[in-house]
């Protein structure tokens, strides 16, 4: 008993501590689990590249009256547009339209809105039109939006009839999204995948292929030991790397984490888990490292740009959407951000831990089928 | 227990149970019979080597007194206790060099040692082990920097942490030039005399003419010969054998010893 005692004798506990050494000494891994996420991070961050932004909307003015320009004044006021108006009667309203068009085209503008000549004239019901690009699906809602509200406001103006119906909007968290809240558990749960998967795949395939597995199987060691040491040094990381990343988004970025710190702690362990035995998996098929990068890369790869790291899934046909909602990635970005950003609680993300539970289980199952000791 | 097959002729019957006993052994692979029928024991205290030729079957068979492999057929016990059936125990009280072998990076020598002593829940001074192979100035040095033969060096102080009944070294001087090699000679007869049971395999009979108080000589998975260097030397004699050239009493790794000196170059 006071051989177990001993943690100086205790197997798996040297062996945790040595698995750790190891893995904190390497430089290289180090760049790629810390460094790498972070630049990506204030790149991103500090760029605001990829911000979902204002509304850029295009206005033509071709009535210049006196309810285009109320019009025009409340859109001003409206935060979520950018605007750009102007104004062209007759002849030069038909040039202004044509160089919005031309704006919308190329890009400048999300949508444009031409106010024809009769508006704000009595008589029937004019029609407002809008030019749309249809690959801003998310712009452009808002900015119909926006402009469909304006409009009924202002013929409820016009008409003597006082308002029956009102909305109030109240925000929740009084805080607008923007994409560093939205990008920061994509990132985490990024790099949780990259490290699972990558630093066990290929050091694995090492020891397998220099001998170093042999030669402890050449010991009494149990392999339970040995794995567990392992396994317990990428999951320090992976708690380490969501500690370094909400610490970052936090205090240089201001991202506001709304959930509960063990909540998010426990599913960075959980995904973890399941990208460390991806990884055992992958080590115990490759033969060698010329094999097991370009199949870590095949796994890795596609659920960085179908899981919903840099952008929002919906984004994609819906085909896509379907298909890539069982990826494990998924479930630990939906989660993640479920919970850092909307401060959802962890049961109620049943559905992604109960993913991620059958993830894990799968690729444990098959990393056992799968691994070798030479 | 059964009968050991082979005759051990000019050894004291002392009466003690042989550290090493193995009856019998089979193994194929495919349909290659690389152990066919391995009978030989080794009693405590000896230096005893397997020779052979590559794919004789020398490495098999040792694995499989190693717990590292299972046999078809037969059975091999070390200090009485069945291999197969308890490898781990086995392996808890024998120490393995392999062949070729590497260890972890970014660990130091004497990181590796205590952590290859915890495996046995042991703890050791790595510099006195360090110091039994030469290296106790390498301590902090990293296995991929050795040299050749310090690396071989090495291994061997990796098999002392659990100060074993039986050293196992699998071809130890395989790849050493005639310094490294010579040294680790030196380190093999420290063992001895302490009193170790050493198991080695090796295709340098001049290795095994040195070193082994008794050798087996395998091919194609059997053993053709077993007893002392001696006593083989003097059997082939008595059968008439003349070599065609008269030995001379100094060979060429002599000369290239007395050129370039008997001390290590590794250090």
């Amino acid at each position: 008993m006071k051989v177990f005692l001993n943690w100086r004798t205790n197997t798996t506990w040297v062996l945790t501590v040595a698995s750790m050494k190891m893995w904190y000494r390497d430089g290289q891994a180090i760049f790629w689990t810390f460094f790498l996420p972070l630049v990506l991070m204030v790149i991103f961050g500090v760029l605001n590249f990829g911000d979902f932004g204002r509304v850029e909307l295009g206005l033509v003015d071709q009535a210049r009256t006196s309810a285009s320009r109320n019009l025009i004044s409340t859109l001003e006021k409206a935060e979520a547009v950018a605007l750009f108006h102007q104004t062209g009667t007759g002849k030069a309203g038909i040039g202004v339209l044509a160089s919005e068009r031309l704006a919308l085209e190329e890009g400048e503008r999300d949508l444009v809105v031409v106010i024809p000549p009769e508006f704000g004239q009595p008589g029937g019901p004019v029609m407002v039109e809008v030019l749309f690009d249809v690959s801003q699906t998310r712009e452009v809602q808002i900015g119909q939006t926006v402009i469909s509200q304006i409009l009924d406001e202002m013929t409820f103006a016009l008409t003597d009839v006082p308002f029956r119906f009102g909305i109030t909007t109240r925000p929740i968290y009084n805080r607008d999204l923007r994409f560093i809240d939205f990008l920061m558990p994509g990132l985490i749960a990024m790099s949780i995948m990259q490290m699972g998967l990558f630093s066990v795949a290929f050091t694995f395939v090492q020891l397998k292929n220099r001998g170093i597995l042999r030669r402890l199987l050449a010991t009494p060691v149990h392999p339970v030991s040995f794995l567990f040491g392992q396994v317990a040094t990428r999951l320090s990381v992976s708690i380490l790397q969501t500690l370094v990343l909400i610490a970052i988004g936090v205090f240089v970025f201001d991202v506001k984490i709304l959930g509960n710190m063990a909540s998010i702690l426990f599913l960075a362990l959980l995904g973890g888990g399941v990208f460390v035995s991806l990884g055992f998996a992958v080590s115990g098929w490759a033969k060698n490292e010329e094999v097991a990068a370009p199949i870590a890369n095949i796994i890795a790869l596609p659920m960085m740009f179908l899981s919903g790291v840099f952008f929002p899934r919906d984004a994609m046909p819906e085909v896509l959407v379907k298909i890539t909602d069982f990826l494990p990635l998924t479930y630990l970005i939906d989660a993640l951000r479920n919970v850092a950003i909307d401060g959802e609680a962890l049961w109620s993300q049943g559905w992604s831990l109960l993913g991620l539970a059958v993830w894990l289980i799968i690729t444990f199952l098959v990393a056992v089928k799968l691994f070798k000791w030479e | 227990m059964a009968q050991v097959n082979n005759p051990r002729p000019g050894r004291d019957s002392s009466g003690a149970e042989p550290i090493v006993k193995v009856i019998d052994l089979c193994k194929a692979y495919g349909g290659i019979r690389a152990v066919d029928g391995v009978s030989f024991s080794i009693d405590a205290g000896e230096v005893f080597g397997i020779l052979g030729p590559n794919g004789a079957g020398k490495t098999s068979t040792v694995e499989i007194l190693e717990g590292m492999r299972v046999p078809d057929s037969g059975t091999a016990w070390i200090n009485g206790i069945d291999v197969e059936k308890t490898p781990r125990a086995v392996k808890s009280m024998i120490g393995i060099q392999l062949q070729s072998t590497t260890f972890f990076d970014r660990l130091s020598l004497a990181e590796i040692l205590q952590v290859f002593a915890s495996i046995y829940h042991r703890q050791v001074d790595p510099l006195e082990l360090l110091g039994q192979v030469e290296l106790q100035d390498r301590a902090k040095s990293v296995f991929k920097d050795l040299s050749g033969g310090q690396k071989q060096r090495f291994s061997l102080a990796t098999t002392l942490v659990n100060d074993p009944l039986v050293l196992f070294l699998d071809e130890p001087t395989t790849g050493l030039d005639p310094q490294a090699r010579r040294h680790m000679w030196e380190l093999i007869k420290a063992f001895k005399g302490q009193g170790k049971t050493v198991l080695l395999t090796t295709h340098y009979m001049e290795e095994a003419e040195e070193l082994c108080d008794r050798v087996a000589i395998m091919d194609q998975g059997r053993i053709v010969a077993l007893d002392s260097p001696d006593a083989l030397i003097n059997e082939l004699l008595s059968g008439g054998f003349h070599k065609e050239r008269a030995e001379k009493a100094a060979n060429l790794e002599d000369v290239f010893l007395e050129l370039t000196g008997h001390d290590l170059r590794d250090a």
